[in-house]
């Protein structure tokens, strides 16, 4: 009963936290200067007040500004999310269209992140003030402070136009056809499509952009493995493990590493939000059509049921990446399952 | 012991993982470097031609397109009246068989070819080019304005088309060759929620499908469309003409010039169509790559308000022409990059009727001081000069604001740049003609001089600059002359009229044509710079 209550109170948290947070983004972009108008009408269409008020009628902007927002909250709450005034699609079917893409992103990056951060992080801890410390901790710093622009432009020019070891931009190669959309994510479409070859060129697609996604993630992973294995080697129970022989490793792997993973978690499900939302320089420089793009091209053309749609579903993310850490503490800490 | 084994193991697996990844997929590009192109079944085929483009589009149903880059889309999957077969010359017929006007110029009698289909089978008729031009018309979208001269449309029978005009239009053929004019399949379009009906701007549902697949009568047919990715266009298997040797063109959307050079370089692509001077520098020499310097019809230009209660001192004759002659326009050139060069007056090289370039000779600092002494202003003055964040073909606005701002201080004039956001007041601004001073630039839409004549007192342009027809009916006569004339002679002549009436008169300084530098591999032939297509893709062939 209690279970149910709290799943009850975490729904309806959820609901008001979209409604505001459409609100909230309604509000600002009536606020920041512009027009929808300007911003998607040509020079010369601009000067046919026949073609600006025609626009206007089309997606209500000749309506006062509470109209506009009761009709676009009236809607939401039958789950559309409008029309996009930009592109002239329900704002579903785009972020339909974008949103896999940025997912097949985020999560390779996030497992580079994860894997690497964490591996680097066990390692400066053993080895604290060791040069390899000095080393790993240079290139989490670094990871953290790299424009990812710049790192991306970088990583294409050597590994790409150079060495010529990963290939470029875009989700696949020009000799393959986009798989059939059944989940919009390529590695997977191509291998439900039974095209082994396909998937392999698109999963050799996503290295290089979530390799440039995973450095900023991974730097901070890093530091936080480092730190908090650093505090539970100097627990009392781990001098106790000491003291009966565990060998260093076996004590790291077995009772250090589960306890300092937590914080870790946090990092983690943040660096995925973060990644869900989009990253729209690198996804540009590596021609990647994903949520970030199309937030860009959104807040550029005023678009904003658009605009609100990407907040919405930024706002999601970080419910259910949340929702997901908290389950996780459970099965990692067993004090916190019974707390 | 073991565990750390483990932990090797699975460090090194990792390496190896990403290193086999990525060397799986160097295979196929070097592969694809060679070939440019490898089939799904493996076959190896020079048939598939990839270009990368600039982005900046958000669909490609050609009642609503209006931007530069989705023309070479439109234009290789739909076919027009008329067509610009070169760059410089003049519209020619395509699917008009013949053509003739009536005495006073103001009904257009077309007959079309023969034999022509469409994509899907169905022949194309009179009725399909009534239904697309009245679409375009009706949709009021942004390209809507290429049908104002067209009162009406009748189609005594299938092969010929009567187009009424509100007025004798010069322009005319040349508006019928712009990608609004397309003739779609109306019987497809149709079936997919399209209408010509006068209600066409609410009541045509058929974006969405022409945003998925073609329906024109063009050499090929769009199978793909993914927004800021990927265009995929397929020869059209029932094409009436002759067709090139090329099947099947994958269009890249790629903004980033370095991107673009690397990838062109690696052999992913064949045609980078933006280039810059940097990028260029790098590709030059390199062996199977072509370079292409063209120079555009898009013009930069300054804009100085003839309100005296916005311009403030720039709306007095005398020191608008003080600013002409203080421009170092050799040096906006220099910023602007190979390929650029400055309008004669506003008309730039490359129309019908242009009376060429301006001398970079014509700056005369000395001769600047003297008028701005003559208008009062002997000391003087400061002024804003406001400029916004787009850019001309990549050359950014606030460049040349800066240049012009060094170039004035020679004179005395103390200009503060003010930069807004296009989208953010600076275009409303702009549209309403409130600013006093200016950069800015103009892209053609069609490709007829008289678009030009926008810049005209009363004309589109001219209005946000504050010139008014009541202000200057001489010069604002000139817009309806040049409309009205027919005959190339006739319109030479008052080209040329206009031309010099606006060299050393009038509130804009037309600064620099921008280049469009572009690459291609060297195995394709037929690739030119083409102002309405940039590169026209029905005369690209493989060798």
């Amino acid at each position: 009963m209690d279970r149910l209550r709290f799943i009850g109170k975490r729904l309806i948290y959820l609901v008001v936290m979209l409604l505001g947070v459409a609100t909230l983004v309604f509000i600002l972009t009536k606020l920041v200067p512009g027009d929808p108008v300007t911003a998607n009408l040509s020079q010369r269409a601009l000067s046919d007040e026949t073609v600006v008020a025609a626009y206007k009628a089309k997606y209500g902007l000749d309506k006062p500004m509470l109209v506009q927002y009761f009709l676009y909250m009236k809607s939401l709450l039958t789950f559309d999310l409008g029309t996009s005034i930009r592109t002239n699609n329900a704002v579903l079917d785009e972020l339909a269209r974008c949103y896999p893409a940025t997912i097949e992103l985020a999560l390779v990056a996030i497992i580079f992140a994860a894997v690497f951060g964490i591996f680097f992080g066990v390692i400066s801890a053993v080895k604290r003030n060791s040069i390899i410390d000095q080393i790993v901790r240079a290139i989490s710093v670094t990871g953290v402070s790299l424009p990812s622009f710049w790192f991306a432009l970088i990583m294409l020019f050597f590994f790409y136009f150079k060495l010529q070891i990963f290939p470029g931009p875009g989700r696949l190669g020009t000799s393959f056809s986009a798989p059939a959309t059944v989940t919009g994510m390529y590695v997977l479409d191509s291998l439900l499509e039974g095209n082994p070859t396909k998937a392999l060129d698109a999963l050799s697609h996503l290295i290089l952009p979530a390799l440039v996604l995973a450095a900023f993630t991974m730097g901070l992973i890093t530091r936080t493995t480092r730190s908090n294995l650093l505090d539970v080697m100097s627990t009392d129970y781990i001098r106790t493990a000491k003291a009966k022989g565990l060998s260093n490793t076996g004590l790291i792997l077995s009772h250090a590493l589960g306890n300092a993973l937590i914080p870790v978690l946090t990092v983690i499900g943040l660096g995925l939000g973060n990644l869900l939302g989009g990253m729209v320089l690198v996804e540009t420089i590596f021609n990647w059509p994903g949520v970030g793009q199309f937030a860009y091209q959104s807040v550029m053309a005023n678009d904003y049921p658009s605009i609100i749609g990407v907040a919405l579903l930024i706002a999601l993310n970080y419910m259910v990446i949340n929702t997901v850490v908290d389950i996780l503490y459970g099965i990692i800490d067993p004090r916190v399952r019974v707390s | 012991m073991k565990k750390r084994l483990l932990a090797l193991m699975l460090a090194a697996s990792m390496v190896f993982g990403l290193t086999a990844c990525g060397s799986s997929s160097t295979g196929s590009a070097s592969s694809e470097a060679s070939e440019s192109a490898t089939s799904e079944d493996g076959a190896s085929t020079n048939s598939t031609v990839v270009i990368a483009m600039g982005s900046g589009f958000d669909t490609l149903d050609p009642g609503q397109v209006y931007e530069k880059y989705p023309q070479m889309v439109i234009n290789a999957c739909y076919e027009t009246l008329f067509k610009f077969y070169s760059n410089d010359g003049a519209a020619e017929p395509m699917l008009a068989d013949t053509y003739s006007f009536n005495e006073d110029n103001t009904v257009l009698t077309i007959t079309l070819k023969d034999g022509v289909t469409f994509a899907s089978g169905n022949p194309l008729t009179s009725k399909d080019v009534a239904f697309s031009l009245n679409r375009t018309k009706n949709l009021q979208g942004n390209p809507a304005f290429i049908t104002d001269t067209i009162a009406s449309i009748e189609t005594p029978d299938d092969k010929t088309v009567v187009i009424n005009l509100t007025e004798p239009d010069g322009a005319i053929l040349s508006k019928l060759a712009y990608s609004a004019c397309s003739i779609l399949d109306s019987e497809v379009v149709t079936a997919n929620g399209g209408t010509d009906a006068e209600d066409a701007a609410t009541s045509d549902s058929a974006q969405a499908y022409l945003d998925s697949a073609s329906a024109g009568s063009g050499m090929f047919v769009m199978t793909s469309y993914i927004p800021d990715s990927e265009i995929v266009l397929e020869k059209n298997p029932s094409y009436w003409g002759e067709a090139t040797n090329v099947d099947k063109y994958v269009i890249k959307i790629q903004d980033d010039a370095n991107t673009q050079m690397m990838t062109l370089s690696s052999g992913d692509i064949d045609i980078a169509c933006n280039m810059t001077e940097d990028t260029m520098s790098e590709l030059e020499g390199k062996d199977g790559i072509t370079l292409l310097n063209n120079s555009t019809k898009t013009v930069s230009f300054l804009m100085m308000n003839m309100d005296e209660s916005i311009g403030g001192p720039v709306s007095d004759p005398k020191v608008q022409q003080a600013i002409r002659l203080a421009v170092d326009y050799a040096g906006i050139q220099t910023i602007c990059g190979e390929g650029t060069t400055t309008p004669y007056s506003i008309i730039q090289e490359g129309f019908f009727g242009s009376l060429g370039e301006r001398s970079t000779d014509y700056t005369d600092v000395e001769a600047a001081k003297a008028l701005l002494a003559e208008a009062g202003y002997a000391d003087g003055f400061d002024i804003d000069l406001t400029v916004c964040d787009l850019a001309m073909e990549g050359i950014p606005l606030t460049d040349l604001a800066q240049k012009v701002a060094s170039d004035l201080a020679e004179i005395g004039i103390n200009v503060n740049i003010v930069s807004e956001a296009w989208a953010a007041g600076y275009g409303d601004d702009y549209r309403d003609g409130k600013l006093g001073f200016t950069v800015m630039y103009w892209g053609i839409d069609y490709n007829d001089p008289n678009v030009q004549l926008e810049f005209l007192a009363g004309g589109v342009v001219g209005l946000r600059a504050g010139w008014t027809a009541e202000s200057d009916p001489e010069i604002a006569s000139l817009y309806a002359k040049a409309t009205n004339a027919i005959e190339d002679a006739d319109r030479e002549a008052v080209l040329k009229e206009i031309q010099e009436a606006t060299y050393e008169y009038g509130p804009f300084v037309m600064l620099a044509q921008a280049p469009c530098p572009m690459a291609y591999n060297s195995r394709l032939t037929g690739v030119a710079f083409s102002d309405p297509y940039t590169v026209d893709l029905t005369q690209v062939n493989v060798q």
